[in-house]
């Protein structure tokens, strides 16, 4: 949590920059978090300007898009919601898969620890993709059928049990991200729950020792910290507790300890 | 939640995955986004893709989209921007400190326009309002909002404290809006 704000007259120099995209991450926290804290008139007129210059196209070329963009834009959305979905198909397999690689592990514990990470990596992927579509899409058949006993022991030797409290619970809001300039792999999942105020948060394939925190924006503007989750494993997780009180409206986002990159 | 602003309700179907409110963002922005696109990129297929993954990116984000914060064209512009600046950092390579110190040194009066941007008709205006700038504000307009560079890396370039740079790059930005608007009102 921050004390530090930007006065008026900073806010509304910085307006310019933040509705352009060139705040760095640090500061555009600040930003947002000052522009909750200040007075309704000068919240007006940022939205003003902003949205003035947003809609400013008396620089940019005159070119129209082809007609035949639009439906290159729907395919491409729909395409990427698919591949979404797709991960759902072998999912029903993964109980068998996790319970036949657990018969076959024999005495070598290294081996047992590795070919059941490896399906519990999958799982939790898959997993992930359900409480995001549970969310954001309408569940569909696959899904329903999907999440079996067998695969929710097999995540919860990985990352726990907390999880499955989670999974398809109607209040939990989902939010997912990643990283905002696409350097690298990495996916956060994290999961709220609006009526008890708990949530958890998921990472997948994080950089080695890389520290990722988590931060809420409340609904009055101020910045908490959520938790933070470290990447020493393919999979880490972690539970955090909150205010119920404080999760109304909340915006969720994750930053780099260290470089400050942002998670979108 | 201001659950009941259009914006809003547009994005949580978007984020719902809804086809037809997929349509109707694109049917309100596409025209702003593709614009932006083709000043930012060097051809129209880099654009057409670029379009596709904004729009992409669009219904990843849904979900954060706050309407006590920003309207929503705000927002989908604010989304485009940083694509197309993540896009242009990814596939640019960008001159070291050094060579930012020597062009300095005699770029004064070069043209102001980005170099990646193609000199081209459909960009004349561009360049003429950057010329009206000063030298400060073309500059770090350049580097900071064309090539991608981070105002921090902006400020050691120019050895120029961090606060300058903001206020040339958020007048330089007015001021370019301003001379956008008169030109048009004067056709």
């Amino acid at each position: 949590m921050t004390n530090e704000t930007y006065n008026p007259k900073q806010l509304l120099e910085l307006a310019v920059l933040d509705a352009y995209g060139l705040l760095e991450p640090i500061e555009s926290d600040l930003f947002n978090h000052s522009f909750h804290d200040a007075p309704a008139t000068i919240q007006d007129e940022i939205k003003q300007m902003q949205e003035d210059l947003a809609l400013d196209d008396s620089l940019l070329p005159a070119d129209m898009p082809p007609t035949s963009l639009r439906k290159k834009v729907l395919d491409a959305v729909a395409e990427t919601a698919d591949k979404e979905a797709q991960r759902l198909a072998p999912l029903a397999l993964i109980g068998a898969r996790a319970s036949a690689a657990q018969a076959k592990l024999g005495s070598s514990k290294q081996a047992a620890f590795w070919r059941t990470a490896a399906v519990v990596l999958f799982g939790v992927t898959v997993v992930l993709a359900i409480i995001t579509l549970d969310a954001q899409r309408k569940a569909n058949q696959s899904a329903q059928i999907a999440i079996n006993t067998s695969t929710n022991n097999a995540i919860n030797d990985m990352v726990g049990s907390e999880f499955a409290k989670y999974v398809g619970n109607p209040y939990c809001q989902v939010v997912r991200l990643e990283r905002e300039d696409g350097s690298a792999t990495g996916y956060l999942r994290i999961a709220m729950n609006e009526r008890f105020g708990n949530g958890y948060v998921i990472g997948i394939d994080l950089e080695e020792n890389e520290e990722i925190i988590i931060r809420g924006t409340t609904a009055n503007g101020e910045v908490i910290e959520l938790t933070r989750i470290t990447g020493d494993s393919p999979i880490v997780g972690r539970e955090f507790i909150i205010d119920p009180a404080l999760v109304g409206g909340m915006t969720i986002a994750a930053i780099d300890a260290k470089t400050g990159k942002r998670w979108v | 939640m201001p659950n009941d602003e259009p914006g809003y309700r547009l994005m949580r179907r978007v984020a719902l995955g809804e086809e037809d409110a997929v349509a109707e963002l694109y049917d309100r922005y596409c025209a702003l986004v593709f614009k932006l696109s083709i000043q930012f990129l060097s051809n129209n297929a880099e654009a057409e893709d670029a379009v596709q993954e904004i729009f992409v990116r669009l219904w990843k984000t849904a979900d954060r989209f706050d309407p006590r914060k920003a309207k929503l064209v705000t927002w989908v512009m604010l989304i485009t921007r940083r694509h197309l600046i993540d896009r242009i950092r990814k596939k640019t390579v960008r001159p070291k400190q050094q060579e930012y110190t020597e062009y300095n040194e005699v770029s004064a009066t070069e043209s102001p326009l980005p170099s990646n941007i193609v000199v081209h008709e459909r960009n004349a205006q561009l360049w003429e309002a950057l010329q009206s700038l000063s030298e400060i504000q073309r500059t770090v307009i350049e580097r900071a909002y064309f090539q991608g560079f981070t105002l921090r890396e902006v400020s050691r370039q120019l050895d120029t404290p961090l606060g300058t740079v903001k206020s040339a790059l958020s007048r330089g930005l007015l001021r370019l809006r301003e001379r956008g608007l008169k030109d048009a009102s004067s056709i």
